[in-house]
């Protein structure tokens, strides 16, 4: 379905994606997570033609991307992470003109418009202006205006970002319906729980470059390890950072947390130590196996703090 | 797909409260506005000047200066008695521009062929300017000539009563001597302040579009709709296509509305109807050329800024400019020499000359070929300009 072969885009003197691989089936959800400038919206912007690469080979749909650009995006859908929609338009004005746009008409138009409405249950909004949307219904349509050429592949950039979790938990329904429907979903978020709730495999990026990837089983099956987080309330960052280089296997995220891979009680005693030398008060201290935002945050947080 | 694009586009503006009003309203209020302001500036029959006439002379001469100043609807007499400095200084500071000065000698100086003193003494208000001073000069000089003339005539009735007598009848008045016309008119025929101020207005308004243009398009850019389009395989010139048709119709629209405005409204202020001139084709040539040449602009604008507060101070900025230097807000003819030379680089002079063209001098469509063509070779020159630079930020993603 989608066939990433030694990806390398350059931009001037920057490399944001190097010699990366990576292959989705069709049908399934496959999750993306890096963090801020890890290339994942570099990638999103190849798979879907809007800007270029060097070196390296794409297939979608089973059509080289090059020569089959519009082919492929006629058959595929980009949801952005913003609402990329009028607000001054009515939920059915914006349907109609995002078909139109794609010159989607006649019967097409109105089964497709039908499925955009019913999938994202936006029946009782049709003739509201996009302005008076509460936030998940906007993000509602944003993904409607996305199925309106019933495409079979679905590119997802952050699609519950800034909305309640019960629009959350709805819109995470509607993503995975459409495994049902045989289509594939990349989906992008920082949200390492939708990741683990709805993909079936996934990669982890970093730097330009895929550091893991596979089922969300196989990522999670291969780390039977444990780990501990702990959280401070109001510590120095450079602090908190330079204990942590002083401990083997402890890593520092979200400025407050330090995460320490395969605890011992030498290994905690050591660090919790360090942190009462330096005045460093405690909210809570939590054991957990290891889960996907403890591997992102191995994989990922030496590279860049901000993870 | 761009019966969709330009469905959406006009149904945007048509929501847009904002850029309505300053589509269709604000033009139309400035051509009633100015129409109005200026009709004493460009009329025949409303005075510039106040005067008022000092009289020591009191003869039949004298009163001949005043009864032919009367004449004169540039000139608008204050009937006051002025007896002293004090009074003379209080008029010049309040509504009089200027005080004639008639002395006791004036008729004896009349007839001398070498004068001590001037016939006339003139007081003129500090805020006359020049130009307007120059106007009470050629009017004075001009009587004092025909009333030299009249005592030399008088003097020589005496001696010479034959020559005396073929000095009669002859005529000084202006519209007996000189005949004018003005050009593309017809005969009595004179430009009115709606005739000469409507069309400035209509190209200044044009330009309008630039802010609510660029302002849709930059929404469309930051919040990734122009992104999705692209990734719908909608094309930059089909992009494009989809803004420049409806604001061309939007062009047209407030074009029409503007001169419904002058043809039917002006004339209910009391001010004269705009007249259309003789060529449609020629108006709708010179619309469609200013027309390409703000949604250029416009596009152009949009394309390389990167918020909608940028573009709104740009383009407001860039719209005054381009009036301020096209002759829109000060007329061509009042600037010095290379100003008036600078107003060539501006595309709203091209287009006021244009419209000047059809409005006041009665050319027709072959007069306008010209400016059509500079302002449409202006507006596509820079949507070219726009889409090298947009296509280079679409594909940096910037």
């Amino acid at each position: 379905m989608i066939s990433i072969r030694n990806l390398v885009k350059r931009y001037d003197d920057q490399l944001p994606l190097q010699q990366l691989n990576l292959r989705a089936e069709k049908g399934i959800i496959f999750g993306r997570l890096g963090p801020n400038g890890a290339g994942k919206t570099t990638l999103i912007s190849i798979l879907n033609g809007l800007t270029n690469f060097q070196e390296g080979e794409i297939e979608i749909l089973g059509l080289p991307l090059r020569k089959n650009l519009k082919a492929i995006r006629r058959r595929s859908t980009f949801i952005p992470q913003s609402l990329a929609l009028y607000d001054h338009l009515s939920v059915i004005e914006n349907l109609r003109f995002f078909a139109g746009i794609q010159s989607i008409s006649g019967e097409t138009l109105r089964k497709n418009i039908d499925y955009a409405i019913s999938v994202n249950r936006l029946q009782p909004l049709t003739e509201k202006k996009a302005s008076t949307l509460s936030g998940g219904q906007k993000r509602r349509l944003n993904i409607a205006i996305g199925l309106l050429n019933n495409p079979d592949i679905l590119y997802f950039d952050e699609p519950t970002v800034g909305i309640d979790p019960e629009s959350r938990g709805e819109i995470l329904e509607t993503i995975r319906s459409f495994k049902h429907d045989n289509k594939t979903v990349i989906y992008t978020s920082h949200y390492m729980e939708e990741i683990e709730k709805i993909c079936d495999e996934a990669a982890i990026l970093n730097a330009g470059e895929i550091v893991r990837q596979g089922s969300l089983t196989s990522l999670l099956q291969n780390n039977n390890d444990h780990s501990a987080v702990i959280e401070c309330i109001h510590p120095n960052r450079e602090q908190l950072s330079k204990i942590a280089d002083g401990h083997d296997g402890t890593e520092l995220f979200n400025s407050n947390k330090l995460m320490v891979l395969r605890p011992n009680s030498k290994k905690m005693a050591a660090l919790l130590a360090d942190l009462e030398a330096k005045d460093i008060q405690l909210k809570q201290i939590r054991y957990d196996s290891i889960n996907l935002e403890s591997l992102f945050i191995s994989l990922t947080s030496r590279e860049n703090p901000d993870a | 797909m761009l019966k969709a694009m330009l469905i959406k586009e006009f149904i945007l503006i048509m929501r847009d409260k904002h850029a309505l009003a300053a589509l269709f309203i604000m033009p139309s209020i400035f051509i009633l506005i100015m129409s109005m302001a200026l009709k004493d500036t460009f009329g025949n029959d409303h005075a510039l000047l106040n005067y008022t006439i000092i009289d020591r002379n009191q003869t039949v001469q004298s009163e001949q200066v005043n009864t032919l100043l009367r004449v004169n609807t540039l000139f608008q007499k204050h009937d006051l008695v002025i007896k002293d400095q004090t009074e003379l200084q209080k008029a010049l500071n309040g509504d009089v521009h200027f005080v004639i000065s008639i002395p006791s000698d004036f008729t004896e100086n009349l007839g001398k062929k070498q004068l001590d003193t001037a016939l006339l003494h003139i007081d003129v208000a500090t805020d006359v300017k020049p130009e307007m001073v120059s106007l009470v000069k050629s009017a004075l000089a001009g009587i004092i000539r025909q009333q030299r003339l009249q005592k030399i005539q008088n003097d020589l009735k005496i001696f010479l009563p034959d020559i005396a007598q073929k000095l009669d009848g002859f005529s000084f008045e202006a519209q007996d001597v000189l005949d004018i016309h003005y050009n593309g008119m017809k005969a009595e025929q004179v430009p009115s302040s709606t005739q000469q101020s409507v069309p400035s207005w209509i190209v200044f308004g044009m330009f309008f579009i630039i802010i609510p243009m660029s302002t849709i398009f930059i929404n469309e850019r930051t919040q990734n709709t122009l992104l999705r389009m692209h990734a719908m395989n909608i094309s930059i010139p089909a992009l494009f296509t989809g803004k420049i048709v409806p604001y061309m119709v939007i062009n047209q629209i407030q074009v029409w509305l503007m001169i419904g405005v002058g043809i039917f409204i002006v004339p209910l202020l009391g001010a004269e109807a705009l007249t259309l001139g003789n060529s449609i084709a020629g108006l709708v040539m010179v619309s469609t050329g200013l027309s390409l040449a703000a949604i250029g602009t416009s596009i152009l604008i949009a394309v390389s800024v990167n918020t909608v507060e940028q573009a709104t101070t740009i383009g407001g900025i860039s719209n005054i400019l381009f009036g301020a230097i096209g002759g829109i807000m000060v007329p061509k003819f009042f600037m010095p020499q290379v100003m008036q030379t600078l107003t060539n680089i501006s595309p709203m002079s091209w287009g006021l000359e244009g419209f000047l063209d059809i409005f006041l001098r009665g050319l027709g469509a072959q007069a306008v070929i010209k400016e059509s063509l500079a302002l449409a070779g202006f507006g596509v020159g820079l949507l070219m300009i726009a889409w090298l630079i947009f296509s280079y930020r679409t594909k940096r993603g910037i």
